[in-house]
């Protein structure tokens, strides 16, 4: 191997460098501290699952997912997402107990991406999972904690997009589609191809009114008010019960004072095909992509054997670091309150200095060698400590 | 650089959707001072109406958008299909007409598409061409070229082309015959989908009056 092999690092991996590491750390432990002040519990599973566990639920393993062998020729998929593991933990780990089950984890995924900015292969996710529970109280509550935690986090300027699965579901069923136009009108939604849908609906043959809304949907955004319009506008059960869903999960929002994030989006339906209720992605400025997102997923449990309504949501660590730096919110925390250094024969007493320093709660480096007065100060400024110390006789 | 909440930033390709393109915004009062394809200037901004123009090159501006670096921008379909980037796209401007063509030497052509067996095919559209070969089950071996794609017929580096085509005028100086359409083509105002919820008002306002403007004319 030539030295340039040595230096490389894998395609859509990055290091987390002095100062980012912990303002990151800093970061996810807030976070972490706002999981659990709702009553989240904190758990971790392997890095790496054997791909049966993950292929098990629709839409899960894709040409993105990195795969490879272990010792007996078993395929092995590195986890590219936590939902999937949580859900097998659950149902083998954790059948008895409450019924509802609230669970958290910050821990890195997997994922072949074209890489661009806060998209790598490898990405830090936190999030939680509230499993057992179908009422809109329950998907309230996870909006809500994504939005404090994001807040917590050190964002404010966001926006949360809240649409629903079966708003869609319900207008194709209306429209009697067949299986094949279903998913092309779908992956349209999906891309937000608003003249490749207008076109396909345009192909098509079904009521007026039903083609107006189709035509409409990538564009039906806003607020309270758009909710209520269109409820005198849709005629299906599914469409007006989900419609109402969303209605009293913004309801409950309001009671967490957080309903000014949020802004309807009735197109939104996620990458993942194991959604069923409301979902929900998060913008900010300064992010072409979204920084978190989630929703409510009542078959997934069933693949393992134990059925149970779930809703919860993932935000990308990385991607709200990016932000925080973009908006100029981010200051790298590289630096020390003091620098201590020592005259000759005088480290013995220094480190009885420092310790007394540390349990102050300073923060504290300790020379490791001999340095003059001026020596020291030098040091101490090279070493980004904001004071200096100097232990003598 | 990224979009400032503000802001509308818009990105206009140079070359031919050029014109058009600053024509059509200024119709729906999107315009600014200066804005010329050679512009000395990068960023071009509207003070008065919050508005901020950036010129790139056409197959560079999907990427901006994707980024966020611009909340939309125009450009040509046969860009989109080839580029694949996550976009928002949200209207067809029913200019820059064109279409992907697969062509072949006159004295070369055959009488069915899969009388093409393993070919070579030249093309600036690599990705769209190989979407396309693939569909049909036919094994191709795409060469790709930056420009006078027409010349490697000629020359004997490919049996086949994939090239865009407006009037059809190059293809029949050059003895090539049309095979086929890959697809049709025309401009197209994209958006970043955050920009997109972000902004929703404007941008919204913005389609709505655009498609008014190209209704009347297009009537």
């Amino acid at each position: 191997m030539s030295t340039k092999d040595i230096l490389e690092i894998p395609y859509g991996t990055k290091d987390i460098l002095p100062g980012e590491a912990r303002a990151k750390r800093i970061m996810e432990d807030k976070i972490a501290a706002n999981f659990t002040a709702w009553g989240y519990d904190e758990v971790a599973t392997p890095t790496f699952e054997y791909l049966e566990t993950f292929s098990s639920c629709v839409g899960n393993v894709t040409e993105e997912s990195i795969k490879f062998f272990d010792r007996n020729n078993r395929t092995l998929i590195l986890r590219s997402d936590m939902t999937t593991p949580l859900a097998r933990m659950v149902a083998t780990r954790l059948k008895d107990g409450d019924r509802i089950k609230r669970l958290s984890y910050i821990a890195n995924i997997f994922r072949h991406e074209e890489t661009q900015a806060g998209r790598q292969c490898e990405f830090g996710q936190a999030g939680v999972e509230l499993m057992g529970a179908v009422e809109p109280e329950a998907d309230a509550e996870v909006i809500a904690l994504a939005i404090t935690s994001l807040k917590k986090a050190g964002l404010d300027n966001f926006v949360v997009s809240l649409g629903h699965i079966d708003f869609l579901t319900g207008l194709m069923e209306a429209a009697d589609l067949s299986e094949d136009t279903a998913e092309e009108l779908k992956k349209l939604v999906l891309q937000h191809d608003a003249v490749g849908l207008e076109k396909l609906v345009d192909s098509l043959t079904m009521a007026v009114a039903l083609k107006k809304i189709f035509k409409k949907l990538l564009f039906l955004h806003g607020g309270e008010e758009l909710l209520k319009e269109l409820l005198t506008t849709v005629q299906n059960e599914k469409s007006v019960s989900a419609l109402r869903n969303l209605a009293a999960i913004y309801e409950l929002a309001k009671a967490y004072k957080v309903e000014q994030y949020i802004r309807f989006d009735l197109s939104l339906i996620r990458d993942f095909d194991y959604y069923t209720g409301m979902v929900f992605e998060v913008y900010t400025a300064g992010m072409g992509f979204p920084i978190c997102g989630g929703g409510r997923y009542d078959n997934m449990m069933e693949s393992f054997g134990t059925p149970s309504p779930a809703t919860g949501f993932a935000m990308g660590i990385d991607r709200i670091m990016l932000v925080l730096e973009r908006q100029n919110h981010f200051s790298i925390a590289s630096d020390w309150d003091v620098f201590v250094a020592w005259d000759k024969k005088c480290s013995q007493k220094a480190i009885a200095k420092t310790l007394a320093l540390r349990q102050e709660g300073k923060t504290v480096k300790l020379a490791v060698e001999y340095l003059t007065e001026a020596e020291a100060v030098k040091e101490q400024k090279l070493s980004a400590c904001k004071s200096l110390v100097y232990v003598e006789d | 650089m990224l979009t400032n909440s503000e802001y509308i930033t818009i990105a206009l390709p140079k070359g031919k959707l050029f014109a058009r393109s600053v024509e059509l915004l200024s119709k729906v009062g999107y315009s600014a001072e200066n804005v010329v394809e050679d512009s000395r200037k990068l960023v071009i901004s509207n003070e008065e109406t919050k508005v901020r123009f950036i010129i790139t090159k056409t197959v560079d501006l999907p990427t901006y958008v994707e980024y966020g670096a611009a909340d939309i921008g125009i450009i040509g379909k046969d860009v989109l299909l080839e580029e694949d980037k996550d976009v928002y796209e949200l209207l067809d401007l029913k200019f820059g007409k064109c279409r992907l063509m697969l062509a072949v030497p006159e004295q070369k052509r055959r009488e069915k598409l899969t009388d093409y067996a393993h070919l070579r095919v030249a093309t600036k559209y690599p990705h769209s061409a190989e979407t396309y070969f693939k569909k049909l089950g036919i094994q191709t071996e795409i060469i790709k070229l930056n420009g006078s794609i027409e010349l490697a017929p000629i020359v004997g580096l490919s049996e086949l082309i994939v090239d865009i085509v407006e009037t059809g005028t190059t293809l029949r100086e050059n003895k090539l015959s049309e095979v086929d359409v890959v697809y049709h083509a025309t401009a197209r105002l994209i958006a970043n989908r955050v920009s997109f919820k972000l902004k929703f008002d404007r941008l919204n306002k913005l389609v709505e009056d655009l498609k008014k403007v190209i209704d009347e004319e297009n009537k």
